[in-house]
């Protein structure tokens, strides 16, 4: 246990040093909070009505198999030659990429 | 009651010294692990390592900062005034740095403006703290739970000034630490009972020791009982 003689005045905490200390405090925190969350739901949003227009695509479309449609058959033989050609792999597939790598 | 030569007077309570250990525990771990992230100075499996060890630590920073402000508030209100408050002693004594040049290098001591509980130089690197230290948490935790919901733009300088900011007050922290050890009283008195003699006190904060502190109930017993 600590002997000491002396001890610092106690800080007296005016109600004006108070609420400015809470005001700020709370404001950027409800403000972050507000952003943080109307952001999560604008994704949120946007996610399903991507999800929802693309299942409406699916509904009206008359060919559903992409080697019976005929634009993709025409790009690959104008273009990209054929599926997993090595244009076609650099184009239209993506890598795997570790998340759990942070750093 | 101590004798005359041994009085000594609380500078650092309890709650002040277990935030300061959260500090070391939370922001210097942070800081190291922030250079290294920054740097990449060994493999990937090691910059990834320094990453998790970096947000761990900010965890723990922003549970004592919370903590502390919650259940400490006066301190942190003092705190807030000794770092607006400069005076002309502050200019002077950043004129001459505090003495610490002539005291380190030259072996000689100069007369200095007095301080009060903090030194104009503590003021500043309370100052640096306090802003930078807000904006690297927030920023911090934008960074780690929010980068995919945020514009890209926005991303980009919030994890400049993270960078940057970390940086700076990465090596301000070193130099605090080095002045730190090099006031060994203060430093025993933060990271021991939190007590420092009188005499030290009145050295290094003399406006504090005739404006801020007061007997304790046991020594004013005392004085009237003698």
């Amino acid at each position: 246990m600590a002997s000491y003689d002396y001890v610092e005045k106690a800080i007296k905490v005016s109600r004006r040093e108070f609420l400015q200390v809470v005001g700020v405090a709370g404001a950027v925190l409800w403000t972050g909070a507000y952003v943080a969350t109307d952001l999560v739901q604008d994704r949120t949003k946007y996610i399903k009505l991507r999800a929802k227009g693309i299942y409406q695509d699916d509904v009206k479309a008359k060919v559903r198999q992409s080697h019976n449609n005929v634009a993709l058959n025409k790009m690959y033989q104008t273009f990209a030659q054929k599926p997993l050609s090595p244009l076609s792999e650099e184009l239209f597939h993506t890598r795997y990429v570790d998340r759990t790598k942070l750093g | 009651m101590n004798n005359q030569g041994e009085q000594r007077v609380l500078k650092h309570r309890l709650s002040s010294r277990l935030f300061h250990w959260g500090l070391v525990l939370g922001f210097l771990p942070a800081a190291i692990t922030g250079f290294i992230i920054w740097l990449k100075p060994g493999s990937e499996d090691f910059v990834n390592l320094a990453m998790r060890a970096h947000i761990a630590s900010a965890t723990l920073l922003t549970i004592a900062v919370i903590i502390y402000s919650i259940t400490t508030m006066d301190r942190v209100v003092a705190f807030i005034r000794q770092i607006s408050e400069w005076t002309q002693h502050d200019l002077k004594w950043m004129m001459v740095g505090g003495g610490y040049a002539h005291k380190i290098i030259l072996k000689k001591e100069i007369p200095v403006p007095p301080m009060d509980k903090l030194n104009s130089g503590q003021k500043s690197m309370g100052i640096f703290m306090f802003h930078g230290g807000i904006f690297l948490l927030f920023s911090g935790w934008i960074l780690y739970a929010f980068i995919m919901v945020v514009p890209k733009t926005f991303v980009y300088w919030i994890d400049f000034g993270h960078l940057w900011i970390g940086l700076f007050l990465g090596v301000c922290t070193f130099a605090h630490i080095g002045l730190g050890i090099y006031n060994w009283a203060d430093f025993k008195a933060m990271f021991g009972d939190g007590t420092m003699t009188l005499v030290e006190a009145t050295h290094h904060n003399p406006l504090w020791v005739e404006h801020k502190i007061e007997p304790t109930k046991k020594t004013t017993e005392t004085i009237i009982a003698n």
